[in-house]
Parts: structure tokens; C-alpha cells; sequence
């Protein structure tokens, strides 16, 4: 009986194990075929069966491609943007999340109410009005649009940073207010750094959703000297659909997706806890 | 102190707080009050012209083939939930290399929509795309995936499943943390065997977690936009992928009618509306409510 157990349990393993693999191939084919693609000689693009390792590796057009399309300018605006809206957004949901969580003040719960109401907002019904303001004040085509609104803070990081900050003894607090500490330097030397893991997680998805963003840099920028990354590999792509040049459209949507990537795997283990402990159930 | 707290409360909100109403609030009502005029956004003019913006789409032979497609982009929900639940499942009883396995589902859905969609046109080319090229080796002439008015809403809906497998997985895995070990130890001890455990504990106790998982599917599944605006230059031939975000975002950034695409976003915002609180009425029926 036992072993019989053993056997299934194995049989099970050898199943679940290979149908991940089966998975996780889908998942990560298409990206080394991008990068495969990148390093090719154009005429070698359309061999088949594909080349993975290509003969000769073409290194050429990570260094071509910064003078093909304003790759570096789009790439600064993508910085500039999210680094203001990571940090300083970060700084003002954090402010809010802890003012919900831990202190009294009126109607707290009404505003709270309302600001989870506005997610639910479909993004069309926002984007027209908020076109038509931006043009009032002279927004348009400047990376204003995408910066503002995000240095003011993040509804849902709130969310889920008051919810993490309301399992946090509030006995830490009162010490500290016995011993004369401001509301600021609590929030500043006690919760903040309570809350890093949860933070991190909030920051990862932030920088994502910023740098990642198309929508926005579609409807408030036009000219390519206030393109983000992501709006320079569009119209890159587009351009280039029916010629040859997709070594060059792959090297730059590498480029794009790099820091992602890169900041991901460091952090996962916070992003993917992030999910476990924010729980579900409300 | 009280005073203080007050004080340092809301000054703490305000910033999210001028946010909110900033960019929700008044664009909403914004929006509201645009969809009764016949605003264009050039001549500055706008007269109330009461409902005739909704009479106009309603009307109007697009709007109704983009509500049809935007149904379609339904279609990917079961499929991440069931490979999801499947790869979560597996995560959780500890298959070796899940580690790793986690990090390489959530490479799509990490990526930019906009590389990723580079790829796919790459992939599913007709002439030389690695999928109809594998095709063409045991002797099937792939279809045009991206041309043809059937098969373009095909990719798309292949590729929204194919990214949000990973992100349902992690909300699944939470979900199968918070299910107690002690219904498991008693169903073995009643000599349940593992399919039975699967159906009669793990499957009702995930049923919060795909709630939830069908609430935001649904509401992102409708708003289905860059997808189209990407793929295709016009909507796709005969409109065949436009959905009713880019029928919205055509008109008023297309042909400047913004006093009808503000009707039609709130036309379709009230309808997600009413999606949602049925999906909500409907839960009672199958969500596992707890003991």
C-alpha cells in the first residue's frame, strides 16, 4: 500500500514536472528567439529550421541601433518618468497609506471609500477629459501627464500598504508618542522601515506599469523628442514591418525590456510574497 | 495631540486626495456632461444636443461589429485560469525547479505589450513566421494569422492567455496557501484519493481566489485596447479586431468627435458596471463563503 503511494506521488511529479517544462518553454522560446534574432545577419533571419545560435553572432546592431532610431532619447524621457513616479509617488502613497491605517482624522473612511471607488473607473471614460484638460494647460507633448498625476500617489499601492500596515502593532505607535515623537518621525523611523517588503513588491509593480506604459505616451506625446521607449520600438516596428531590418527591431525591443527583467529577478521574491500575504479575502 | 493627529492625517491624504479629483473626478464629470454635446474639440463650440450621441452609436454598424469582438476577448479568461490553476498546483506540491519555473512564467507578463506584440507579428507572419513554417512540416498551410478578419482575433486572444498565466498562478498559489492542511490530513484518513481531494477541498477553497480572478479578467478582458491598436493599423480588415475601446479612442482621436466617443465611454463604462454587479449576484451561487 505504501508503496504504491510512492509510486503515484512519483508518477505525479514526473507529470507536473514535465508539463511545467512543456510551459515554461512557451514562455521563454519567443524571448530567446528574439534575442537569437538580434544577433543574426539579416539573411539569415528567415532560415529554416531557425538558427539558435547564429554564425557569426552579429554584435553590430547593438551598437548600430542607437543611430537608426532616437533609441537614447526615448530611453531618457522612460527614465525620467518612472524614476520621478517611482520614488516621489512612492513617498506619497506610503504618506497616505499610513495616515489611513494608523491615524485618526474626520471622515477617513468616506474618503477611503471614494478613492477605491475611482479604480474602478474604466480607463476610457478618463483618457478623453483628461486630453482636453492637458491641452487647456498647455500639457500636450511634453512628458507632464505622465509624470503629475504619479508623483501624487498610487490608489491601489495604497490599498494594499494600508492593509499591510493595519497588521502592525499600533502599541509601537503609542510608545513612540509617549516619548514625544512627531506623527512624521513615526511614519518616517518606525513604519517605513517596517514596511520595506511590502514596499519593494509596490515598487516593482509601479515601475513596471510606468515603464511599460503605452497608452499614456500614445495620447499625450506626439513628437519623437518626447517619446518614451516603448512609443520609439512602436513606430520602430511599424516602419519596419515589411522590410528586413528585424535584427535591428528585436535588438531594440531587448533593450526595452532589460531593465524589467533585470529588476524582477532581483526583487521577485518580495513581488511574488506580495500576492501571499495581501490575501484575497479582502 | 488629537489636533495634531488631524492635522497630520490630512495632510498626509491631500496629495492622493488632489489626485483623485483631479484626474477621476472631474474628468468623469467631464465626460459626462461632453457625451450630451456635440463637442469636436477644434471650433471650442459644444451645444447640448441631449441624446443624440447615444442614438448615433447605437446605430452605427462599427459599434456594434466592436461590441461583438470585444465578447471575444473574453475567451482567454478560462484558459489562464486553467493553466494557471495548473502551474500554482504544481508550484505548491513542490515539483523540483519551481523557482525557476515561476521566474519564466512571468516573463511575458513583465515584458512591454509593445515588444511583445513585435514578437508575435514576427512568429505569426504568414510568409515566414516560425508558427506557420513548423506548420509547413507536416503539411498544413498555416492560416494568415494576422491578415485574416477570423484568425487576427485568434492571436490576440493566444496571446492575452499566454501572458497572464504567470500573474493568475501567484494569485492562485495565495490562494491555495490560505487553505488549512487539517481537511487534507482528514480526507486521507477517509482514504480520499488525490482527484477527490483535488475536487471536493482544493477546487471550492480557490473559489475566492478565481472570484476575484474573473472580476478584474472580465473588467480588463472589455477594455481590451493596445493589443488592437498594435496588431493592426485600422482595426483590422472589415474592423475584424477593433474592440470598443479602440471604436472609442478612433472617434475622438481619430475623427475629433469627441462629444460621441465621451457618450460611448460612458455608455460602455455603465455597462462593465452592470457586468460586475451581476458577476457579484451570480457568486453567491458558487463561491466558497468560508465555514
Amino acid at each position: 500500500m505504501a508503496r504504491t503511494n510512492t509510486t503515484v506521488r512519483r508518477t505525479g511529479t514526473v507529470i507536473a514536472f514535465t508539463l511545467m517544462l512543456l510551459g515554461a518553454l512557451t514562455m521563454v522560446l519567443p524571448f530567446l528567439w528574439m534575442l537569437s534574432t538580434s544577433l543574426k545577419e539579416s539573411k539569415l533571419v528567415f532560415d529554416y529550421p531557425p538558427q539558435w545560435i547564429p554564425n557569426p553572432v552579429e554584435w553590430e546592431h547593438y551598437i548600430e541601433v542607437w543611430h537608426v532610431v532616437p533609441l537614447a532619447t526615448g530611453l531618457l524621457n522612460s527614465l525620467i518618468v518612472t524614476a520621478l513616479v517611482v520614488v516621489v509617488g512612492t513617498l506619497s502613497s506610503t504618506m497616505a497609506a499610513f495616515a489611513f491605517a494608523k491615524l485618526e482624522f474626520p471622515h477617513k473612511g468616506a474618503i477611503f471609500a471614494v478613492l477605491l471607488a475611482t479604480l474602478m473607473v474604466p480607463i476610457v471614460v478618463l483618457i478623453i477629459p483628461q486630453f482636453l484638460i492637458y491641452a487647456q494647460i498647455g500639457w500636450i507633448d511634453t512628458l507632464l501627464p505622465l509624470i503629475v498625476p504619479g508623483l501624487l500617489g498610487n490608489v491601489t499601492m495604497i490599498f494594499f500598504l494600508r492593509q499591510y500596515m493595519l497588521g502592525l502593532s499600533t502599541e509601537l505607535l503609542e510608545a513612540a508618542k509617549l516619548e514625544g515623537a512627531g506623527f512624521f518621525r513615526i511614519y518616517w523611523s518606525i513604519f517605513l522601515p517596517l514596511c520595506k517588503p511590502a514596499i519593494a513588491a509596490n515598487v516593482i509593480i509601479v515601475f513596471m506599469a510606468t515603464w511599460n506604459d503605452y497608452l499614456g505616451p500614445l495620447i499625450f506625446t506626439n513628437s519623437p523628442q518626447n517619446s518614451t521607449v516603448q512609443l520609439v520600438i512602436a513606430s520602430f516596428s511599424a516602419f519596419h514591418a515589411e522590410q528586413t531590418d528585424y535584427p535591428m527591431v528585436m535588438t531594440a525591443s531587448i533593450i526595452a525590456v532589460l531593465p524589467v527583467i533585470i529588476l524582477f529577478t532581483i526583487a521577485q521574491k518580495y513581488f511574488v510574497n506580495s500576492f501571499a500575504f495581501s490575501g484575497i479575502k479582502g | 495631540m488629537r489636533r495634531h493627529e488631524t492635522a497630520w492625517g490630512l495632510a498626509f491624504v491631500t496629495p492622493i486626495a488632489l489626485q483623485v479629483i483631479l484626474f477621476c473626478i472631474v474628468p468623469v464629470g467631464i465626460a459626462i456632461y461632453a457625451g450630451f454635446t456635440n463637442w469636436n474639440g477644434l471650433s471650442g463650440r459644444q451645444d447640448f444636443i441631449g441624446l443624440e450621441n447615444f442614438a448615433t452609436f447605437l446605430t452605427d454598424k462599427y459599434f456594434w461589429i466592436a461590441s461583438g469582438n470585444t465578447l471575444v476577448m473574453l475567451v482567454p479568461i478560462p484558459f489562464y485560469l486553467f493553466f494557471g490553476i495548473l502551474l500554482a498546483v504544481g508550484v505548491h506540491r513542490g515539483t523540483p525547479g519551481s523557482g525557476v519555473f515561476r521566474i519564466l512564467f512571468f516573463l511575458p507578463y513583465i515584458s512591454s505589450i509593445v515588444a511583445l506584440v513585435v514578437l508575435w507579428k514576427w512568429i505569426f507572419n504568414y510568409q515566414y513566421g516560425l508558427v506557420n513554417q513548423g506548420l509547413a512540416l507536416i503539411g498544413i498551410q498555416g492560416p494568415d494569422w494576422l491578415g485574416d478578419p477570423a484568425w487576427i482575433k485568434t492571436t490576440i486572444v493566444l496571446m492575452i492567455a499566454w501572458k497572464l498565466i504567470g500573474i493568475t498562478s501567484i494569485y492562485v498559489l495565495a490562494g491555495l496557501n490560505n487553505i488549512s492542511e487539517t481537511y487534507y490530513e482528514a480526507a486521507r484518513i477517509d482514504g480520499a484519493s488525490a482527484a477527490r481531494q483535488f475536487f471536493q477541498i482544493t477546487l471550492p477553497m480557490l473559489t475566492p481566489a478565481i472570484f476575484f480572478l474573473t472580476i478584474i479578467g472580465v473588467i480588463g478582458s472589455l477594455q481590451t485596447f493596445v493589443e488592437v491598436q498594435l496588431f493592426t493599423a485600422d482595426g483590422g480588415r472589415d474592423y475584424s479586431a477593433a474592440t470598443i475601446t479602440y471604436y472609442i479612442w478612433q472617434k475622438a482621436f481619430g475623427s475629433n468627435e469627441l462629444g460621441l466617443a465621451s457618450a460611448t465611454a460612458v455608455f460602455f463604462a455603465l455597462v462593465i458596471l452592470g457586468v460586475t454587479l451581476i458577476q457579484f449576484r451570480l457568486s453567491r451561487r458558487w463561491v466558497f463563503e468560508g465555514e
